[in-house]
Order: structure tokens, then C-alpha cells, then sequence
């Protein structure tokens, strides 16, 4: 099979931004090309873009084609648009992956980009709940947060999972994200400030939950042959995978504390590069609330089902522990412009196993794992390994 | 048939003969009664009702009653970051339903410090915005 290695990638400060959908796509996509000057636009020969409702949040669809005009790109053989919702990201990175392994391609652009912030900003809560079962259970005003807050209180009731561990997450991701100068949030928090903050849906509160963030992030994948005259520091991915186990609330497994979608798409993924939990250095998960980072511990086989909650308490998922979780500073620190969000785990992964993560840099990077949900019935992995 | 604009486009379910194919699910439940599509080929009770059963395709469908009464799974007080015209608290519950068939609903009309998981709940109709209706539950009387 051929391999497919990641060459050049870029992102966005996220966060309320003074910019308009395009433009972000802009200037992520110029970061991305200024991260290889051995490729340019006019190389590229497929593009894939990752946005969720710039229909609704930029009035605009037909979208890839936008981004494409707008970064100097024209495709010719492989080209569109993704959207599953949060783990959008990494879907369209699978896209591209799979058309180098195929040969359809050797030189893949994927986007993600999404404008969050709208004139009217409750509307933005609005747009979110298109995302789920909109007739059947969107239509109650259910949106992301009590969706995770309902497995929340599953893995409460089951296993103990108490607000202190929720909130060793969020002090976690906030602490990563002070040394990310492209994060929403870069000051910080304390436990106090955790579990003082405003209750969101029991027991999530403001700063378990990521936020509305706007943000592009590009990366270039190439084939290896390809990869070989663009760059001597190619990252291969050599593990994915995905699965979905259902769209409404009522059709997850029945069990909200266990996500066995996750664990299949973890299991299919390891299997493919060959190697398992212990064996990843820093993983980029999904912690889009506090309690999908815990449940993804488990799911990912970092720590026993259950265990999540001590395993973020023990200090296993920091620096100095058994894997660095969200070294960037993950959803709850950095943002989640949606389409984007898989995307800027790429360009993670690039910067830690180029060793030019700055304060942030995990030593000794070689293997990690990406991980994005859209929702808990539905994930998406790619595990990446330094080629140099 | 003329419809505000605001019909189209705003949150809530499409009820109308003109609209769905599933008008009859709202018509009962403005009479109380919660169902769903069963399959007469293989008996799949799906949740929500379908116009062709997702085990085996069959396109032949018939109306079955759903108990009114059921238990929370779990649930939780959203309390703020509501989206626009949703007014807090809103209590969002997971509910198994006597036969096993689970949805996810609303709490309403209940003393919100009375309700745990494990408690029993019934069906109410819940009235929404152009004299549309959906299942909601509160505690059992
Ligand atoms: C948590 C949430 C409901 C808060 O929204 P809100 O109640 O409308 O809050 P606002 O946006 O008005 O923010 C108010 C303040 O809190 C801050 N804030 C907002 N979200 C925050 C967060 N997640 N963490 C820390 N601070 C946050 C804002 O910066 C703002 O601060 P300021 O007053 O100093 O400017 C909203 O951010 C949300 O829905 N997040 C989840 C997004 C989501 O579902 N993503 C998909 C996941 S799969
Ligand atoms: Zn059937």
C-alpha cells in the first residue's frame, strides 16, 4: 500500500475573530504554504475542504470551490467538501488519505475552516443544534452541551466520576493552552475559577465546555514518492479508522458511559499501524467537555473502562505522565471552530514531531494519535508517525 | 397553503399532511397517544417512526401504541447557553419507555428537585409554537 506522509501545515489564531470566513481560509492556508516553500498552490492537485454551516453562519455554500479560488488552488483530480459535524476535520483528512494510498493523487490540501461567531450571537447556539436529531430532538433546544452532560451523569452514577476530575481536565487544557499563542484562551485557570463558573447543564459548567471559536487550519499530504523532493521530515499516517453507531440521543448505546464506537474505531485503528495505547506519545483528543476527554481515556485504552477520572487526577495524561493529552490545549483551550478542529490536530503533530512546539513540545514525539467525535455515538482516528 | 416564512425554517418539527408523511404521529399525539412506525414484515419498532423500516427496507408500515409511561435513564438541568426561544431551566431526560423503546424528551410540569434517575414519568403534550406538538413527560402523579 502506498503511504501517505504530512508535509506542510498551518493554522489560525482562533478565537472571536475580526475576519470573515474566507478570510480565514486565507490565512490559514497561507501558514500552511509558508510551512514548505517547496510547495505551492499550483502543485496541488487535490483539495478537500471541512466546514459544517457556513451556510448558515457565512450565508454561503459551495464552499470548497471558494476556498480553492480563494488560495491560488485548482484541482483537478480530487475535489469537495466534508461535513460530519465535529469530527468533520479528520474526515477530510481520511478523504485525502485515501485518494494518495489509491494513486487517484499524490498531493492532497485539506482545509477545515468555520466562522462560529455571527452578528447575533445566540444564533450561533442556534446553528449548533442543526448538528444533532433537529426534528426529533434538537427541536426540545438540545445542542451539544446537555448531550454530553446526559453522559456525564451516566459515568457519574456508574463509575463516580466526580466534578473535581471534570474540572482537573479543563485546569489541564487551560494550563496547555498558555504556551499556544494561536488558543482562544491563553491565561489559564484555577480549580476555584472550574468550579466556580457559571452551570452550563448538570454538571457541566462553562469551563468544561469548549467554546464558539472561529478558525481555519490547513495541512498538505503527499505520497511518499512524492513527499521524498518536497521535504526531508516527512510524518506518515499510519493508522485510521472510523465508525458510527448512531445519530439520535435514543440510538447511542445504551450504556451513555461507554462509547463503544470509539473503542472499535481505537481498536481498527492500532491494529492497522501495528501498535497499541501504550505505545502513543501525545494524543490531540476530542475534548470538546471535559467528560469526553475522560470517557476517550478509556475508550482509547489509556486506562481501564472507568478509570478515566483517576487517570487525569494521577497526573497520567500531563507531561511527566503515561501520555500528554491535548498538548495544545485541546477544544477547551484552543477553541472549536468545528471544520477546523481536526485539521489544527494535524498541524499539532506536525509542529511536536518537528520538535518546534516551543514551551509546549513533548519530548521525544514520535507517535501520536488524533481523535475527533460528532457526538458520542460517532469517531474518527488517525494515528501519525515521525518518518525522520 | 400559505405558511409563514419563520415555519420553514425555525426548530420544531414539520407536522402538516403537506409536509410529512408522518402527520399521523402528531395527529395522535394530539389525542395523547405516543407511537411509532411498526414494521409488518419483521416488527422493528424503531424510535423515531420511519416511512421504511431501517432493519429490513420494507416500505410496509403500520401506526403501534407506545406505553405513556416510563423511567429516567438520566438526565440534566440546563440551566444556561440555551439556544434562542428556549428559556431555562430546561431538563433534558433520557427515557425508557415500559416496552424498552428509548427516547429523549423533556421534564416539564415537575418540581425540578423531586426528579432522579430511576423515577417513573409520564407523557404530556407539549405545545409549540404555531399549534405544533411534541411528547414531552413529567413525573408520575
Ligand atoms: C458553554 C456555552 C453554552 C457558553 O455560551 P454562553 O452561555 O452563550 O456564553 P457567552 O458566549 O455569552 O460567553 C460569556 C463569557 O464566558 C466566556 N466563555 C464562553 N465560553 C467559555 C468556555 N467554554 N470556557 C471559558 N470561558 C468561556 C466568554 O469568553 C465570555 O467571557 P467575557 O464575558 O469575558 O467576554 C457555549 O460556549 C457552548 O455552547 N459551548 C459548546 C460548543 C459546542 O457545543 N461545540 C461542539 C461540541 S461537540
Ligand atoms: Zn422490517
Amino acid at each position: 500500500m502506498r503511504r501517505v506522509a504530512l508535509i506542510a501545515a498551518g493554522l489560525t489564531r482562533f478565537g472571536i475573530r475580526q475576519a470573515t470566513y474566507r478570510e480565514l481560509i486565507q490565512e490559514a492556508g497561507k501558514a500552511a504554504f509558508d510551512s514548505n516553500k517547496n510547495v505551492s498552490p499550483k502543485d496541488i492537485e487535490g483539495f478537500v475542504l471541512s466546514s459544517v454551516f457556513p451556510e448558515r453562519s457565512a450565508f454561503q455554500s459551495h464552499v470548497a470551490c471558494l476556498a480553492a479560488e480563494s488560495l491560488g488552488v485548482r484541482p483537478r483530480k480530487l475535489f469537495g467538501r466534508v461535513e460530519n459535524m465535529c469530527g468533520s476535520g479528520i474526515v477530510a483528512i481520511r478523504t485525502a488519505y485515501t485518494a494518495i494510498v489509491t494513486g487517484l493523487a499524490d498531493l492532497v490540501m485539506v482545509v477545515g475552516a468555520e466562522k462560529m461567531n455571527v452578528p447575533v450571537p445566540t444564533e450561533a447556539a442556534l446553528n449548533m443544534i442543526t448538528g444533532l436529531d433537529r426534528d426529533w430532538e434538537g427541536s426540545y433546544g438540545l445542542a451539544a452541551p446537555p448531550m454530553f452532560a446526559l453522559s456525564a451523569q451516566a459515568h457519574a452514577a456508574k463509575y463516580g466520576t466526580n466534578e473535581e476530575q471534570l474540572s482537573m481536565v479543563s485546569v489541564k487544557n487551560h494550563n496547555h493552552s498558555k504556551n499556544n499563542p494561536y488558543a482562544h484562551f491563553q491565561k489559564g485557570s484555577t480549580m476555584e475559577q472550574v468550579m466556580c463558573s457559571r452551570m452550563i447543564s448538570t454538571p457541566l459548567r462553562l469551563f468544561h465546555c469548549s467554546t464558539m471559536s472561529d478558525g481555519a487550519a490547513a495541512a498538505i499530504f503527499a505520497s511518499e514518492e512524492r513527499a521524498k523532493g518536497l521535504t526531508d521530515k516527512p510524518i506518515f499516517i499510519t493508522g485510521t479508522a472510523q465508525a458510527a453507531h448512531g445519530y439520535a440521543v435514543a440510538n447511542f448505546h445504551r450504556d451513555l458511559s461507554h462509547w463503544p464506537a470509539l473503542k472499535e474505531a481505537a481498536n481498527d485503528a492500532y491494529a492497522m499501524a501495528g501498535i497499541g495505547p501504550d505505545d502513543i506519545d501525545f494524543a490531540e483528543l476530542h475534548d470538546c467537555f471535559s467528560i469526553a476527554e475522560i470517557i476517550a481515556y478509556e475508550e482509547l485504552g489509556f486506562c481501564e473502562k472507568g478509570e478515566g477520572g483517576k487517570f487525569i487526577e494521577q497526573g497520567l495524561s500531563d507531561y511527566g505522565g503515561k501520555v500528554v493529552v491535548n498538548p495544545r490545549g485541546g477544544l477547551i483551550g484552543c477553541g472549536h471552530p468545528l471544520g477546523a478542529t481536526g485539521v489544527a490536530h494535524a498541524t499539532e503533530i506536525f509542529l511536536q514531531m518537528r520538535g518546534e512546539a516551543g514551551p509546549r513540545q513533548v519530548p521525544g514525539a514520535k507517535i501520536a494519535l488524533s481523535h475527533t467525535n460528532s457526538g458520542p455515538g460517532e469517531h474518527h482516528i488517525l494515528i501519525f508517525e515521525k518518518g525522520f | 397553503m400559505e405558511q409563514p416564512y419563520i415555519y420553514i425554517l425555525d426548530p420544531y418539527p414539520q407536522q402538516a399532511p403537506e409536509q410529512t408523511r408522518l402527520y399521523p404521529f402528531f395527529q395522535f399525539l394530539r389525542d395523547g397517544r405516543l407511537t411509532t412506525s411498526r414494521c409488518k414484515k419483521c416488527g422493528t419498532l424503531p424510535w423515531p417512526p420511519r416511512v421504511v423500516c431501517p432493519e429490513c427496507m420494507s416500505d410496509e408500515l403500520e401506526w403501534a401504541d407506545l406505553p405513556r409511561e416510563g423511567k429516567i435513564y438520566v438526565y440534566t438541568v440546563q440551566e444556561t447557553g440555551l439556544p434562542p426561544g428556549y428559556d431555562p431551566p430546561v431538563v433534558f431526560a433520557v427515557i425508557d419507555l415500559a416496552n424498552g423503546v428509548r427516547l429523549l424528551s423533556v421534564i416539564e410540569d415537575s418540581e425540578i428537585s423531586e426528579i432522579k434517575n430511576g423515577a417513573d414519568v409520564e407523557l404530556i403534550v407539549k405545545k409549540v409554537p404555531q399549534d405544533r406538538v411534541m411528547p414531552a413527560f413529567r413525573l408520575k402523579r
